[in-house]
């Protein structure tokens, strides 16, 4: 740049034209490097501005997966719900009362490879006639309670109706062997039928549902 | 110069873009963090307050600026995961063909699985290896539980079980992180010298204890005194070289003994959310921090 009190030493062409000066080209890409590092440094190392997560977890997603030992252990919570919410009807030893109460040791409805089924009938009830365990008819007008709908103490909370199907389909000493139920799912299944109130279930209604939804 | 107030305005932006980083949003994210209820024990509140003598101890500790040689973070550099069988199930000879195909190298014998329960039969694993992993023990009828192991150089010198988070400071009306690394880390010192005697020596003379120490005598914080009709009951045990004269007796005074109060409220052993370890077998009872003497 010549000022105009300023002679130019030289008439060379490059400094005639009044240009300025260009950014070279590597130092633009050396720019673009950094940027791209500092981008790859957050996502390792930022946890997305999450004050739970820090090294060596990169995500909350990441750090839940360490949760192993994150709560109570479902088998125990859903033991103790069992004994204190289930046992009148469906006895201590889960064989129910031949007639009126269904037993859950081995029975279908309880070892069905989904839980669909089971969590609504925990949530909302269970009434009706044509009912059918194991091939034996229950031809009871009783009704099992909503235990999803009441307030607790005598309601039960997503956590513990998870724990409690968890227990009852895992329970090796009933023979049951079917997968645990995570508070999710009952939470899915309860926001479905969020307005649903001392509707409980048929057999004929529960038996349209898609168990895996 | 040219663009000055370009210049300025960018300099200005990149100033403020890192106070806002690491001064504001974590101020406004964890400056109100409280006691919490520990997410792994649920009951459990975390941390748990120091007791009042420890508090004293925690001025102490500050005053003599202990804080500029030790520091209170541990480092965590990864977790690794190991399997333990907790239940080997009924087939077990089935179970042993299969963990014979899973792990090559192993050779289980049928009924022999199920020996010694629980163990450990997968190391070093990874969490995503580590749930496929028993997910197929499951699938054969065994069950497993995890062990979490956290890695990383602090670790391996003992430092501390896992890596120090916000929530370990939370009760700390001033939080001694300390940055030089001197001497050793102390996030855990409560549970790596569990004996207030052996602090009160190496704190009297550090050479007691670890010869070529470069830590500095901490004589001032006991008396040295003629024995009266009886010895006091908490003078300190030396020996050697470091035994006082005849007649006389080291005597920590009560500043001495709340520093080691606070010394030994440091732990970090218990499992958080944020920074999961597998929980002792049994929880460590709570500690008074008193010495015992």
């Amino acid at each position: 740049m010549s000022s105009p009190s300023h002679q130019p030493v030289s008439n060379a062409p490059q400094d005639s034209g009044a240009k300025d000066p260009v950014v070279p080209v590597w130092l633009i890409i050396v720019c673009f490097m950094l940027v791209y590092w500092g981008a790859v440094y957050f996502d390792q190392h930022g946890g997305w501005f999450n004050t739970q997560v820090y090294t060596p977890y990169v995500s909350a997603e990441d750090l839940q997966k360490y949760q192993v030992f994150g709560g109570p252990d479902p088998m125990v919570l859903g033991a103790q719900v069992y004994g204190r919410t289930c046992t009148g009807c469906h006895q201590p030893n889960g064989k129910g009362t031949p007639g009126t109460f269904p037993p859950l040791v081995g029975s279908d409805w309880v070892n069905e490879k989904e839980p669909g089924r089971i969590i609504r009938i925990v949530l909302h009830g269970f009434q009706g006639p044509g009912l059918e365990v194991n091939g034996q008819p229950f031809n009871t007008t009783g009704q099992m309670t909503a235990f999803g709908e009441l307030d607790p103490p005598a309601g039960l909370t997503d956590e513990e109706i998870a724990a409690v199907i968890t227990y009852v389909r895992g329970n090796a000493e009933w023979g049951n062997h079917a997968s645990p139920v995570t508070e999710e799912q009952v939470k899915a299944i309860r926001n479905k039928y969020a307005t649903r109130k001392s509707q409980p279930f048929s057999p004929t209604e529960i038996k349209g549902i898609n168990p895996a939804e | 110069m040219r663009h000055g107030p370009l210049v300025f305005l960018a300099a200005f932006f990149a100033l403020s873009a890192s106070w806002f980083g690491f001064v504001l949003t974590p101020q406004v994210e964890l400056g109100r963090a409280a006691q919490e209820t520990n997410a792994v024990m649920k009951a459990e509140l975390y941390p748990m307050g120091r007791p009042g003598i420890a508090r004293q101890g925690a001025e102490i500790y500050r005053a003599n600026g202990c804080a500029y040689c030790h520091s209170q973070q541990v480092q965590q550099e990864g977790t690794l995961v190991s399997v333990v069988m907790t239940d080997a199930g009924t087939n077990t000879s089935a179970l042993a063909d299969y963990l014979n195909q899973l792990l090559p190298g192993r050779k289980y014998m049928g009924p022999s699985v199920g020996a010694g329960l629980p163990k450990v039969i997968l190391t070093n694993a990874t969490i995503d290896d580590a749930a496929i992993f028993a997910k197929k023990l499951k699938s054969a009828g065994a069950a497993s539980q995890f062990r979490l192991v956290p890695i990383g150089p602090d670790i391996e010198r003992g430092w501390g079980e896992r890596r120090s988070v916000a929530q370990d400071f939370v009760m700390d009306a001033t939080a001694l992180p300390g940055s030089l690394r001197v001497g050793p880390d102390l996030s855990n010192e409560g549970n790596r010298h569990r004996d207030p005697n052996w602090q009160l020596v190496h704190l009297y003379n550090p050479a007691t204890v670890t010869p070529k120490s470069p830590m500095p005598a901490y004589k001032f914080l006991f008396t040295r005194k003629k024995i009266g009709k009886q010895a006091s009951p908490d003078a300190l045990q030396l020996t050697g070289e470091f035994k006082p004269d005849a007649e006389y007796e080291i005597v920590p005074t009560p500043e001495a003994k709340a520093l080691v109060a606070y010394l030994s409220s440091l732990r970090s052993d218990t499992p958080l959310y944020e920074a999961p370890i597998t929980p002792a077998a049994a929880p460590a009872a709570a500690s008074t921090n008193a010495p015992t003497k």
